[in-house]
């Protein structure tokens, strides 16, 4: 399943939608998604869906790779469009298909597929964040946007610096696991074998070890923290500094126009059920 | 002499503990190092040496005794004062991956002078700097995990030194790591020494690596033993062996030769140094 998966991937590039500011893509990111929460109606999806494979072939992500990433989550559509169809009798919905106590109404099929649509483009948008930013900048980008709270008491810096430092442990904790996996098999723990709370009790001689030394680490980690003079987010500067630049403020007409027509889609077209 | 840059004055030092009677782990310890000067200290596990390296920014005060750096006492509730001392001796521990903040090299040599509040054009010229007196320029994107334990070890490094200490404090830093990156680590801190005059002080177990350096301090169970240059140092084997330090091969030769009235150079270490004092010796009569 690690095979298909694209969320979360950096895919280094050049293209315009790379080289924006972080700022602008989270933010422009989060208001898609919005958008999409509102969304109502086919017609909507639809230009949505267009727009979304436009920023794709803008960020020249082979449009196969992207799509790929969808395959994980289809069964899990699957399962959730079954449910909103059997389940989904708003009050003078009309029935369509009766059998036995199963009554499917035409409401809950519009929105099993209409919630189907936007999850996929969901991912879609989010995909599309990650595929062109990497982890650094979104931290960068997000300490940024976040600043602002700072005044009503969130570590906005801390946050960051939380982010990043997670970033940097995955590889080295993924590694150790993996260390921990081989010496455990050489003792002769079966991995992958049975059921499956066979399987979960199997995890706690790697998780073990795992944690212990994450600890130790954490331990370590702050002491040579404290030791390059940190003293908390307070007082801090940044080596990078973000500048919007005429491609972003282009990059905001274009959201803003977008936006505009999603939002006319949506109250002239209506919900279709 | 010049004015010493760190000071240490009768430090006595115990590990506290709750159920357990405290552990006494320095032991009247007096020593001074003077700017631009490359040390090693060199103890067996347990001998005091990293509990030594800990006092020397603050990160652990004396329970009596002092400690000075450029004259400012490391036991001090003022948060400047800390901050003044940690600027100006940095520090590197044993293992590279707990030690390194960012996944990117660049970012994590400038995590220092980030927390200094530089303005970010000081900040790049010393991250650039660092790295480039590292040899590490070129790696300056590169992803953390993609390192060598060595090269990580040389970021540690490079941190430090982006900070522009005086005096860089190394608790084992090749301990975990293989013979080629030890000797680039170690000529890499000679480098730092000999062009940048940044004070180095090295923590080791190994005789090997002590004596690339021009003053040798052997600690055991919390009290200095012996202080000099390497040669005067490591002429001395009953001492060290007292100390518990394993004495290489050649070394041992060589003082069990000196003290049959063989004029064999004192304090010698290597294989090769010992044949070709054997081979002048023969030459010679």
């Amino acid at each position: 399943m690690t095979r298909n998966l694209t969320l979360g991937i950096y895919l280094p590039g050049k293209t315009a939608l790379h080289c924006l500011d972080p700022r602008t893509k989270i933010a422009g990111a989060s208001g898609l998604i919005l958008l999409l929460i509102l969304t109502n109606n086919y017609a909507a999806y639809a230009s949505f869906a267009a727009f979304t494979i436009a920023l794709i072939l803008a960020a020249k992500i082979p449009l196969r790779f992207a799509l790929k990433g969808l395959r994980p989550m289809l069964p899990f559509l699957a399962i959730m469009w079954v449910f909103q169809l059997l389940f989904q009798k708003p009050p003078g919905a009309a029935v369509i298909f009766s059998w036995g106590i199963i009554n499917i109404t035409d409401a809950g099929l519009h929105i099993g597929t209409l919630m189907s649509i936007r999850v996929l483009l969901l991912f879609l948008v989010t995909t599309i964040l990650t595929l062109t930013t990497s982890t650094v900048e979104l931290t960068d980008g997000a300490e940024a946007l976040l600043r602002p709270l700072q005044k009503i008491g969130l570590p906005a810096q801390e946050l960051a610096l939380t982010m990043v430092i997670t970033l940097r442990f995955v590889p080295t904790l993924a590694e150790e696991a993996e260390k921990i996996i081989k010496a455990q098999t050489a003792r002769g723990v079966d991995f992958g074998r049975g059921n499956f709370i066979r399987r979960t009790f199997q995890l706690f001689p790697v998780l073990l070890p795992l944690f212990i030394n994450a600890f130790k680490r954490a331990d370590e980690l702050i002491t040579a923290m404290e030791s390059r003079c940190y003293t908390g987010g307070a007082g801090r500067t940044k080596m990078k500094v973000l500048r919007m630049g005429r491609s972003d403020y282009l990059a905001w007409v274009v959201f803003a126009v977008f936006a505009a027509i999603q939002v006319v889609l949506m109250i002239k077209v209506g919900r279709p059920y | 002499m010049l004015k010493p840059l760190v000071e240490f004055r009768n430090v006595f030092f115990s590990y506290q503990s709750a159920s357990a009677k405290p552990v006494e782990a320095l032991r009247g310890i007096s020593l001074q190092i003077g700017q631009g000067e490359f040390i090693s200290i060199i103890g067996q596990n347990g001998s005091g040496k990293s509990t030594l390296a800990r006092h020397f920014n603050g990160l652990l005060t004396p329970t009596s005794g002092e400690v000075l750096v450029a004259g400012l006492s490391t036991a001090t509730s003022d948060r400047k004062q800390l901050l003044e001392i940690r600027k100006r001796v940095g520090m590197v521990f044993q293992n590279p991956d707990n030690q390194l903040i960012s996944s990117i090299v660049e970012e994590d040599v400038a995590f220092g002078p980030e927390n200094l509040g530089l303005p970010p054009r000081e900040i790049r010229k010393r991250v650039n700097h660092a790295l480039a007196a590292l040899n590490m320029f070129k790696y300056r994107r590169e992803l953390i995990c993609h390192l060598s334990e060595g090269q990580k070890q040389l970021v540690a490094i490079a941190g430090a030194l982006a900070m522009k200490p005086d005096c860089i404090v190394l608790d084992e830093p090749t301990a975990q790591l293989d013979p080629g990156s030890r000797k680039q680590v170690l000529e890499s801190l000679k480098r730092l020494n000999r062009e940048e005059g940044i004070a180095i002080v090295f923590i080791t177990h190994l005789m090997s690596e002590a004596v690339n350096f021009d003053r040798v301090v052997v600690m055991d169970r919390g009290e200095i033993k012996m202080d000099g240059p390497p040669g005067e140092v490591f002429s001395q084997v009953e001492l060290l062996e007292e100390a518990g330090l394993d004495i290489p091969v050649a070394t041992r030769l060589a003082a069990e030769l000196r003290e049959r009235g063989y004029p064999v150079a004192p304090g010698t270490l290597h294989v090769e140094e010992l044949v070709n004092s054997l081979c002048q010796l023969r030459s010679s009569t």
